[in-house]
């Protein structure tokens, strides 16, 4: 019975994989392992890791600071070149590889490479960012995907049976869901689009581009963080998808509005009855809009089918003087517990498939686009370049201009213009950061 | 009985101590002097807070600045060059060039118009310059969050009281055509107090014999305003058109909290030139670039003050 038990424990062992030694001795070293945190809903799991982590290295203090996305990005983009920063370094995926380029992260341990490298472990498409010259230079953690959601009593009140399954009939089950007043004013958005805000709104406009043409408006180039842009190779194809968008928000099949609510916020309110955003829009609505009934469902598909997602890559700072304790912190978050807490707490999937997420699937069912695997469902993921930020938000402001000319309805020579100017704008940004690839 | 002479206190003070007083009496013949080394201190704060930046701005815009970057290298006037082909830095530039004529011209006008009636209920006036001056104390980003909940296309109270006019609802912050002047209300709105005071002040300040004798010479009200007060106002205008145009040009937080689109929020992208080089500077972390573009509007906005410092000077 005793050697059962230890079989077990080992099995169980062998199956959390990256535990780290946490039954050696406390390590005496001292010192501060500081933490910084732009996705601040994640911050409860690396709380509650705290006392795990304090048995190895009691006297090392640790401080886990969050901010605003963006703030985040500025602070970390000041102090980690200047041997500053955080020891813990929590990488989206655009931002990767500045901190690669800049020869800012630690190598990564034997013992967590062979596990970004094992295919059953991590998706190659998510270890393939994290990764340079052969080998990986940090952990992708979890993941942020987009999917579909759709409420489901505006559905059954327009006789829909369920969700779109292709952008035509997307279109389609939006207009028949639009609402309108007397005087013709919309009152409910079939599907509430992304308008504003250039680098969202390219995000959310690649989302149906990919569909229709299979590939994404940025693509990385052939060497390692240097971006194509696709849009004049796909000029029909990308003129198409922008005219439906134009027809869809001018004349009579209009089905959404700028003066409407929008987002999460719109569609938490009812004030839209689909919405294309990623997993953290579940815990949005829950709390926002407590009487809304609704599931995920995949993003629809047209000539290609597949999903945007971007991961959170753990790193060590080169400059720490904690390097090991921050590795073991980063082993510590890979254990199931901390995972089903990253994924309760916040939404975002963790990126382990040797790991089961059913129990928590089968108590929040409005996940089931983001966990269950869709047989030819394909993930992809955008391409990490230096300049990301300024290439996607000043592309998709052209784009987004485009969207309120109504002058394009019905004409596609026009479209076809919009869209060679985006093209010149990505590009001239692109050979500025000399990450151009023809 | 002959002894040593007694020791008598020196009559006249130790080098140091007379070095020290030729010196205090130098500086107070020289007034100069003086004045440099009173605010030497302050002048040097000055120097490190204001004018260093300046300059390290003009420097690094001659550089490919990116704080994310280990190499950033001389580029020349490579910055300045590429500001002609910036659609969205020439977008601003008009833009903020129209915000601010327009809330100069509104704010100004108005706050001379309030000041002037004020004057006709002297005793009362403190409250109601008070009251006027009340939105000038709410920092701007609190006063454009109240202002975006007015705005709202949908539950705002300004289509609310527009609709009992028989006006449909209109998107203040979603139109390109509406933007401009919703923003410019604003600003009027919190700025308006300040040049009612300063107007007040300088009003005050008129001799109210002036005002006496063009009552006894028959000048009507307009003529009043137009020979006596105008005139007579001309420097208090002079530092309100200044002040106001440097304000308005600076201008970022309103435009920027009144159009980020937050959740659910969208709003037009109304670009003004602090917003650009915000952008460029700490989004896009081009720091020798939006270097060139605050030399380029430092240089816009002294030229705009010697124009308009040459049209309300005192003849």
């Amino acid at each position: 019975m005793k050697r059962r038990a230890v079989l077990i424990g080992g099995a169980a062992l062998a199956l959390v994989g990256l535990a780290p030694a946490r039954a050696a001795a406390p390590d005496p070293v001292s010192g501060k392992l500081s933490i910084w945190l732009g996705y601040g809903e994640t911050a409860p799991t690396y709380r509650l890791a705290l006392p795990a982590f304090k048995e190895m290295y009691p006297n090392i203090e640790v401080e886990i600071l969050t901010f605003d996305l963006h703030e985040y990005e500025a602070k970390l983009a000041v102090a980690v070149p200047t041997g500053n920063g955080p020891d813990l370094l929590t990488l989206h995926d655009y931002i990767f590889p500045h901190y690669f380029e800049n020869e800012s992260l630690d190598a990564v341990p034997a013992d967590l490479a062979a596990v970004v490298n094992d295919p059953r472990i991590v998706d190659p498409v998510f270890a393939k960012i994290a990764s340079r010259e052969g080998k990986p230079w940090g952990i992708p953690w979890w993941k942020g995907g987009r999917a579909l959601f759709y409420n489901l009593d505006h559905f059954k009140e327009a006789g829909l049976s369920g969700p779109p399954k292709t952008l035509k009939e997307m279109w389609d089950y939006a207009e028949k869901l639009t609402k309108r007043a007397p005087d013709g004013t919309l009152t409910r958005a079939g599907i509430t689009l992304r308008l504003t805000e250039g680098s969202g709104g390219l995000q959310k406009f690649s989302d149906m581009y990919y569909a229709v043409t299979g590939v994404q408006v940025l693509e990385p180039g052939p060497k390692p963080g240097t971006v194509r842009v696709t849009l004049k190779d796909n000029l029909d194809a990308g003129a198409q998808l922008l005219l439906d968008y134009v027809e869809h928000l001018h004349g009579p099949k209009k089905v959404d509005d700028w003066a409407l609510k929008h987002d999460a916020q719109g569609f938490a309110n009812g004030a839209a009855s689909m919405l294309m955003r990623e997993d953290w829009v579940v815990a949005f609505v829950r709390k926002n809009g407590p009487d809304t009934h609704f599931a995920t469902a995949p993003v629809p598909r047209d000539k290609a089918w597949g999903n945007f997602n971007f991961i959170e890559i753990l790193s060590v700072n080169k400059d720490s003087k904690v390097k090991k304790p921050a590795w073991d912190f980063i082993r510590l978050l890979q254990e199931q517990k901390y995972l089903d807490n990253v994924l309760q707490e916040s939404g975002w999937v963790p990126l382990r498939l040797d790991r089961d997420f059913s129990a928590f699937l089968g108590k929040n069912p409005e996940y089931k686009a983001f966990l269950e695997p869709t047989p030819g469902y394909t993930p992809w993921i955008e391409a990490p370049d230096t300049a990301y930020v300024e290439v996607t938000s000043r592309t998709g402001d052209v784009i987004l201009a485009a969207y309120r000319d109504a002058s394009l309805l019905n004409n596609p020579e026009g479209a076809k213009k919009v869209l060679l100017k985006a093209q010149d704008v990505a590009v001239a940004i692109l050979k500025n950061a000399g990450i151009y690839a023809p | 009985m002959s002894g040593a002479p007694p020791q008598l206190a020196s009559p006249l003070p130790s080098a140091p101590v007379a070095r020290w007083r030729r010196a205090w009496t130098g500086m107070r013949r020289n007034h100069i002097g003086f004045v440099l080394c009173a605010l030497g201190p302050i002048m040097a704060l000055f120097v490190l807070i204001r004018i260093y930046p300046i300059v390290e701005t003009v420097r690094l815009s001659f550089y490919n600045y990116n704080i994310t970057q280990r190499r950033n290298p001389f580029v020349g006037f490579a910055n300045y060059i590429r500001l002609f082909d910036d659609d969205p830095f020439r977008t601003a530039l008009l833009n903020t060039i129209g915000y601010t004529a327009l809330t100069v011209v509104v704010t100004l006008l108005l706050a001379l118009a309030i000041a002037i009636l004020l004057r006709s209920i002297e005793r009362a006036a403190p409250v109601f310059e008070l009251l006027f001056y009340v939105p000038m104390v709410i920092p701007w980003v609190p006063a454009a969050v109240i202002w975006k909940w007015i705005y709202d296309p949908a539950y705002g109270a300004l289509n609310y009281m527009l609709s009992g006019l028989g006006i449909p609802k209109l998107g203040w912050l979603q139109e390109p055509h509406l933007i401009l002047y919703a923003i410019v209300m604003v600003s009027v709105w919190k700025l308006v107090g300040y040049f009612v005071v300063i107007y007040g002040v300088g009003l005050r300040s008129i001799p109210e014999e002036l005002l006496e004798a063009a009552d006894l010479d028959g000048a009507t009200a307009w003529k009043k305003l137009r020979y006596v007060v105008l005139p007579l106002l001309r420097p208090i205008i002079l530092f309100t058109v200044i002040t106001c145009t440097i304000i308005c040009f600076n201008v970022f937080a309103p435009v920027y909290v009144l159009t980020a689109s937050s959740q659910g929020a969208p709003a037009y992208d109304f670009k003004v030139v602090v917003g650009e080089i915000y952008q460029n500077g700490f989004v896009f972390y081009h720091m020798g670039y939006a270097g060139s573009q605050c030399v380029v509007v430092l240089l816009f906005v002294m030229s705009l003050l010697v124009v308009q410092f040459l049209a309300f000077r005192e003849k």
